[in-house]
This record gives C-alpha cells, structure tokens and sequence, in this order.
C-alpha cells in the first residue's frame, strides 16, 4: 500500500476511532463500546464504513483498560482489511484523542466516536475530499441553550441559536493543527470535550459541513433502540 | 463485470440445474464453483455440462463433503484464494435419512445438522472471516422446516434451522448489502426425494429445474422486490 500516498496526494489517512468509554449514561453492564445495534457490537458498525474509505489507511482504536482482546477480536472477525493500531484509553477524552494522535501515521487524521454507528463511507469520503484542512460534521439546534451558572442557577445570559451548532463526528483535521490545539489546551490549562472548538479557540480555523440528523450517537437505552430501528429497516420505508 | 456463484449439492438434482441455469444466465456469472462429494454422478454430469457450456464460463471442480467440517474449512481457504470473491452463494447440499424417532441414531441426527445446518453456516462464516462481500446468498431450506412431519425428525428440524439462520444472516449482512434468501421447495424429485417418499412416481411432482429457475431468478435483480424471508416453492 506504500503508493497510495501518491495516488491519493497528500490526503491520505489516519482514522482516530474513539472506543474507550464506559457506559455510565447508557446503564449498559460492560463498556459502552460493546454494546450491541440490532445484535452486533456497536463498534462494527463504524470500522466497516471506514474499511470502504480507500484513503483511510489506517485505523487507530482505543479500547478501554483490560478490553483490547476484545477489539482485537472484533477487527480479526470481521476481516477489517485496513490497518489497525490498538492504543489504551486516557482518563479524559481530550486525553484519548491526544494518545490515538500519536499513533496517526498520516498528515491528515479523522476523529470518529463508535458511539455514532450510523456514519456512512460517504460521510468519510465528504470530509475527505473538502478543500478544507479542518472540518467537521455540525447540526441546527432545534431548541434553545442557556448559559448558567450551575451553582447558583441563575440564569446568565442568551446565546443566540442561529449561531450554534451541535458537534458530531467525523472531523477532519490536519495532524499539526490537531496536535497544535492539543498543546494550546495543555498550556492554558483547559479541558475541552471535542475538538473542533479547541482548535477554533487555539485560533486555528476550523468549518463545519452539515450533519445528517440519522447520525446520532448512542448514549441512552432509548439511542440503541433507535439506532437499532433506524439500522434495521434502511431502504424499507413502507414498513 | 465478472461474478462468481458457488454452489454446493451441485453434482445432481437442484444443485446441477442451478448451475445449468447460472452458467447460461444474464447475472454476469463467468466462473462456478461445483461443490459435492466425489461420485460417478459428479463425474459424468460436470462432464455433460462442460459440453454443453458457453464459452467464457469455467467450471471449478471441489469435491468435498460439507458435513466434513475441518475438510470444508480447507476447500473454502483454497477455493477463495483460486476464484477470488464469491458473489453468488447457493447452499443446496442436503442430507437425510428419515426415521421416526425411536430409530433416531444419534450419529445420524449429528450428520443431517453437519450437512444442512453447519454446512451452510460454515461456508458463509469462514468466507466472511476470509473478508468476501456476497451480493446473494441463497438458503435452500425444505417446506419440512416449516411444519414438523411423522417420520422425518432430523430433517425437519435441520431445514427449521436453516429458516431462521437465514432469517438472522439476512438481518446481519445487510450492512454489506448483501441478499439472504431461504427457499423452501415443496416435493422436488431429486434423490432426496426418493430417499423421503420412495413410492411416489416422481415424473408427477416438481423438477429440479423448476426450482433452479426461480434460484437465478432470486439471484438477479427480480429477486429484490421479492420478500425473502421464506420463498415457498411447490407445484
């Protein structure tokens, strides 16, 4: 595969597939990562989509502590044909994501959650082939956010929703942008949930693209019922 | 573009008309696989058929036992890696031995699952595992999987189990795409048959080719408007 860097130019990638969380939210009893859509582990779902994406060529999963056997089995079983480095979770997800980025062998890296088990090779290949460096998947918010402060609970202010965006996965960004907005975090003392702002904070430009709603990530009992329907009766509308 | 169908029991009855009717088809199909056990039948129908053949389709001769499962594992592994991806997966190979059910040997139960359950499962598991993308599988189940019959435990229970191990292959390799469809022909006359009703004439009952035709019909684009679950063929 030593080619396809001059076949794909500059773009081809490192997919960071985030893995390593547990399942407090969903009340699942093991990792969230191994909960099942429709009977199969959540996590198949998003390394297949990536195996179809010919410019990613390498994957880097995080399992958490005591779990990597079981990704490993995963990825043997169903015959995952990209490359795949194993890395151990961080306490924090800004932590996780910093570790699979020091296994990124390409200049330019994807960050995916397996919690979105509904992502599409398409999804992939849009970020891919954007003109831009840093880019992500955001949505509309159907409803308003308030800034609070959650000790007093006062009210503090407004946020105009028109200029908000909910944040999904995939991003794309370019691996020195992404480590630069790693380092601006670490040294102004700062933990940021997702990426694409701390890079916007580091002053680094970062764009969005529109999210499909379908996209949801799983956390509740009630997300893998629906992502479960949603995935078992794709293409049957008339049922 | 180039496909390849592969098909087991394919040295006789339904198994060789599918193959008859594959290898004259408009599915695209260039290379079929026939897997069987050794026999004269195989032999002489393969040769019969390679006669017959148009040019640019090649017939790949395995013959193995799919109720031998490490013998199986080995063929799928060789064949893979001769043919490249299996398009088309036609599991027809059956066995039985119909005895009510205090004449059940157990060895025999074990060999009716071998041949019809763990066959197919293992075919589709292992080429899965060797990374293959099916674009159809066909299940060849039996309408004596849908109601259980006097006389015919091992065999009843086998094609219900082949009935909902489609029903949950379909479920699960629908993020390839791919199709899965049990078919359960009604009275065929094959050698099967005759093991199962020895006294019928089978000149009176369905043929071999009438289901081999609506197999290639599944198979191609038809096949998709039709619902899979449990395609019921009988005369």
């Amino acid at each position: 595969m030593g080619d396809l860097s001059t076949y794909f130019g500059a773009n081809v990638i490192s997919l960071l597939l985030l893995n390593g969380g547990v399942g407090a939210r969903a009340k699942t009893a093991g990792p969230k990562q191994f909960v099942k859509i429709n009977g199969v582990p959540i996590l198949v779902y998003s390394l297949k989509e990536a195996d179809e994406v010919e410019a990613i060529t390498q994957i880097v999963v995080n399992y958490p502590e005591g779990h990597r056997d079981t990704v490993e089995q995963i990825v043997k079983d169903y015959a995952i044909a990209t490359p795949v480095a194993y890395v151990e979770a961080g306490e924090t997800r800004q932590e996780s994501v910093a570790r699979l980025l020091d296994e990124a062998t390409n200049d330019v890296v994807m960050i995916h959650e397996s919690a979105r088990p509904l992502v599409s090779a398409a999804d992939f290949r849009e970020l891919a082939e954007s003109t831009h460096a840093n880019v992500g998947f955001m949505r509309e918010i159907s409803f308003t956010v308030a800034p609070v402060d959650p000790d007093s609970q006062r009210v503090t202010g407004s946020l105009e929703r028109a200029r908000l965006r909910n944040v999904q996965l995939p991003q794309k960004f370019a691996k020195a942008d992404l480590r630069a907005g790693h380092q601006f975090a670490l040294s102004s003392g700062r933990t940021y949930t997702e990426d694409a702002t701390m890079c916007a904070d580091a002053g680094i430009d970062v764009f969005f693209t529109e999210g499909d709603e379908r996209n949801l990530k799983v956390t509740t009992p009630g997300d893998v019922n629906l992502a479960t329907h949603l995935l078992r009766h794709e293409g049957q509308e008339d049922v | 573009m180039s496909k390849t169908a592969l098909v087991t029991g394919a040295s006789k009855g339904i198994g060789l008309e599918t193959v008859r009717r594959l290898a004259t088809s408009d599915l695209g199909i260039d290379t079929i696989v026939l897997m069987a056990r050794a026999s004269q039948a195989y032999d002489d129908n393969v040769a019969a058929l390679e006669a017959e053949l148009p040019a640019g389709v090649t017939l790949v001769r395995e013959t193995v036992d799919v109720g031998d499962r490490d013998a199986l594992i080995d063929v799928i592994a060789r064949v893979h890696a001769q043919v490249g991806n299996i398009d088309f997966l036609v599991n027809n190979a059956g066995y039985t031995n119909p005895v009510p059910i205090h004449q059940v040997d157990f060895a025999d139960f074990e060999r009716t699952i071998a041949v019809n359950v763990y066959g197919p499962f293992t075919l589709v598991q292992e080429l899965l595992h060797l990374g293959n993308r099916f674009e159809v599988i066909v299940n060849i189940a039996s309408t004596a999987g849908m109601n259980g019959r006097s006389g015919w435990l091992t065999y009843s229970a086998s094609k219900a189990a082949v009935i909902n191990m489609s029903e949950v292959m379909r479920e699960e390799l629908k993020i390839y795409g791919t199709r899965v469809v049990c078919l359960s022909p009604g009275r065929t006359a094959t050698d099967l048959r005759k093991v199962l009703a020895p006294d019928e004439d089978p000149t009176t009952i369905m043929q071999p080719q009438h289901v081999a035709q609506v197999i290639e019909t599944m198979l191609g684009p038809t096949g998709q408007y039709v619902d899979q679950q449990n395609v019921i063929v009988r005369q």
